[in-house]
């Protein structure tokens, strides 16, 4: 094991995940007779939230569903199971099918502070940093298909597919980053 | 129909009609039926063919008058920014190549100006003379985050890689822009002076903490007004606020600019305290003569406050692991440092205890929820509260956001405990809530049915 999981403590804070009821669904219906749930005619969809886990759900007519909220991937299948079975209880002929995880966001604190510029300047294509825009440099690992924000402070934030790649990410950007660390005094 | 003037080569006469034949104009003849003269079985027009001349017929593709309104455009821009003939033409050469990219070719005309405006940008900072986002945000008038969204889509497709530019770098085209040489001995100074304050100033704050992450803009016009200030502390001046002194420049005033200045002020009162020669407090009001003195001797000034910083650490870290502590900590973190070197690591170790030395003003950085855990507040990671340890650190880490603590949930109430009997009456309706309780659930189901 790699001695920097170790030390960092990664913490994921949000999890996004689909999946289909494979049936027509009501909005209006769920509108009225639903617990907990707002109805946007404008956009065509109902946003429901559970309170445990705590998880809030786009629901679209015609069956597919995307849960964001989650802080672990199991939790998010658990929310996505209780909202089917929410939905059958109001009476549409629902099946659970095509859970898939989509989006992963993590954040990671390093105990040290970064120099921007020299991370950027030391890997040039992969790394962008524009400070008038944002804050932080953007770093994006194609073959995990993560992105990796990195502030001067020693944040990190992770955006990846699934759990196991946002792990990867920060393991692998680690060395860049430590070898750019700014001092904390002169 | 009689056409006049025309005769018959066969036998001489005039009678010569029109006579159509299968759409084919012919002129005929009447007497001997010879055919004078006929036109083409195609129906063209009169004027020509439909196919247009140039589409047909042209060599060359004349280029797009939106592209050549473009390029004046971009040429413009380069004469107010007095920028040189090598960046114009590279920006130019730019400007071509993407405007005849898919992504750019239809898009609307201002934004075609934004990219004008981008090729621009990039040129400059190529070439060594960078200039902010939002000076040419300034001059085309655009919105800021467009200019931005135009500026990183055009990177991408042309596939260029330009330099990033920091503060620094930009302070000296900046600081140009503020007219403050045509006034009176009082409050005149020259651009290079201003120029030289200022980007000292910029470069102290780098250090604090102040300059990372944040816009160039506001932090460049604290650096100028503190500098020109300081450049000449009298009376005049240092009454003289922000918003005067951009009417005096002709600059138009940043609002992020006032908490920029509040933030350098503060660390140069850090600063300024170390000057041995000072007697008395130093506060954000009587800072700005001392600005000279600290930007000479800043280095001294910068390790006189770290250690004497490290000091109070330590004398904190002493007393407070002279009283028992009322929570169980690790034997580890207790321990004194005799090493004084300024060095992270050696606060790190002190650092659970001046947290609960200094409590109340403290806005901890407790990323542990409930206060009744306090057990958890012992050992939070050194990496968030390290703003506390240090002297200089970045607002977002002095000033953390709180975490919302998670409701712990309800449960220890579920249902089957005892009710003593003094308590039993409260639960129990008395006759009266019996019967209004069921008078209002009748008219209730009443108004339900009507």
């Amino acid at each position: 094991m790699d001695s920097s999981d170790e030390a960092l403590d990664i913490i994921v804070t949000n999890v996004v995940a689909t999946f289909r009821t494979r049936c027509h669904l009501n909005l209006r219906t769920i509108a009225l007779e639903g617990t907990n749930v707002i109805y946007k005619p404008e956009v065509g969809k109902v946003l429901m939230k559970l309170r445990k886990p705590k998880i809030t759900a786009s629901i679209w007519s015609s069956g597919k569903i995307i849960c964001t909220g989650a802080t672990s991937e199991d939790e998010a299948k658990l929310g996505a199971r209780r909202l089917a079975r929410c939905l059958q209880k109001l009476g549409f002929k629902v099946r659970f099918s095509a859970f898939r995880v989509v989006n992963v966001l993590a954040v990671c604190s390093m105990p040290f502070a970064i120099h921007l510029i020299d991370f950027t300047k030391n890997n040039r294509p992969i790394a962008s940093y524009e400070p008038e825009l944002h804050p932080a440099a953007t770093y994006r690992i194609k073959h995990l298909k993560a992105t990796i924000q990195v502030f001067s402070t020693g944040s990190i934030t992770v955006t990846g597919p699934n759990v196991q790649n946002v792990a990867t990410a920060v393991e692998e950007v680690y060395p860049l980053l430590f070898e750019c660390q700014k001092p904390l005094c002169k | 129909m009689f056409r006049s003037g025309l005769t018959c080569p066969g036998c001489g006469s005039s009678n010569i009609v029109d006579d159509d034949l299968y759409s084919q104009a012919q002129l005929v003849c009447t007497d001997c039926g010879s055919v004078v003269s006929e036109g083409t079985l195609a129906d063209d027009p009169v004027g020509g063919s439909v196919v247009s001349y140039n589409r047909s017929t042209a060599v060359a593709k004349r280029p797009c008058m939106n592209l050549i309104k473009g390029v004046q455009r971009l040429k413009a821009l380069c004469q107010i920014l007095r920028v040189n003939a090598e960046i114009e033409d590279q920006s130019e050469k730019y400007y071509k190549e993407a405007y005849q990219h898919e992504s750019f070719i239809n898009v609307t005309l201002q934004k075609k100006e934004i990219l004008a405006g981008c090729c621009l940008l990039v040129s400059c900072r190529m070439r060594n003379w960078p200039i902010t986002m939002g000076t040419i945000s300034c001059l085309l008038d655009a919105d800021f985050n467009v200019v931005g969204a135009t500026y990183k889509e055009m990177m991408k497709i042309l596939n260029i890689k330009a330099p990033i530019v920091n503060v620094t770098d930009v302070m000296e085209a900046h600081s140009q822009e503020y007219k403050m040489s045509s006034y009176p001995e009082e409050l005149a100074e020259n651009s290079k002076d201003l120029t030289r304050r200022a980007v000292a100033l910029v470069e102290l704050a780098a250090d604090s903490w102040i300059v990372t992450g944040r816009k160039p803009i506001p932090i460049m016009m604290a650096a100028v007004y503190l500098g020109w200030q300081s450049l000449k502390p009298n009376q005049h001046r240092l009454r003289m606020s922000l918003e005067k002194f951009c009417q005096l420049a002709q600059v138009k005033k940043c609002r992020a600019a006032m908490t920029r200045i509040a933030e350098m002020k503060e660390m140069l009162c850090k600063l300024g305290k170390e000057l041995p020669w000072l007697r008395g407090a130093v506060t954000p009001d009587n800072v700005i003569p001392q600005v000279d003195d600290i930007l000479q001797n800043r280095h001294a000034l910068l390790r006189r406050a770290m250690r004497a910083h490290e000091d109070t650490l330590q004398a904190e870290c002493q007393t407070s692991s002279a009283d028992p502590p009322t929570e169980q900590t690790a034997p580890s973190q207790i321990t004194e440092h005799v090493d004084q070197t300024p060095s992270a690591s050696s606060v790190e170790q002190c650092e659970p205890n001046p947290e609960r030395a200094e409590p109340p003003a403290d806005k901890e950085a407790n990323l542990h929820t409930a206060p009744e855990q306090s057990d958890a507040q012992e050992s939070p990671d050194p990496a968030p509260n390290w703003g506390k340890r240090v002297l200089f650190a970045p607002p977002c880490v002095v000033h953390p956001k709180k975490r919302r603590a998670a409701q712990p949930e309800l449960q220890d109430v579920n249902g089957d405990e005892e009710i003593s009997d003094s308590e039993i009456d409260s639960y129990l309706r008395t006759p009266r809530e019996v019967r209004d309780f069921a008078l209002t659930q009748k008219m209730l189901s009443d108004e339900g049915k009507s």
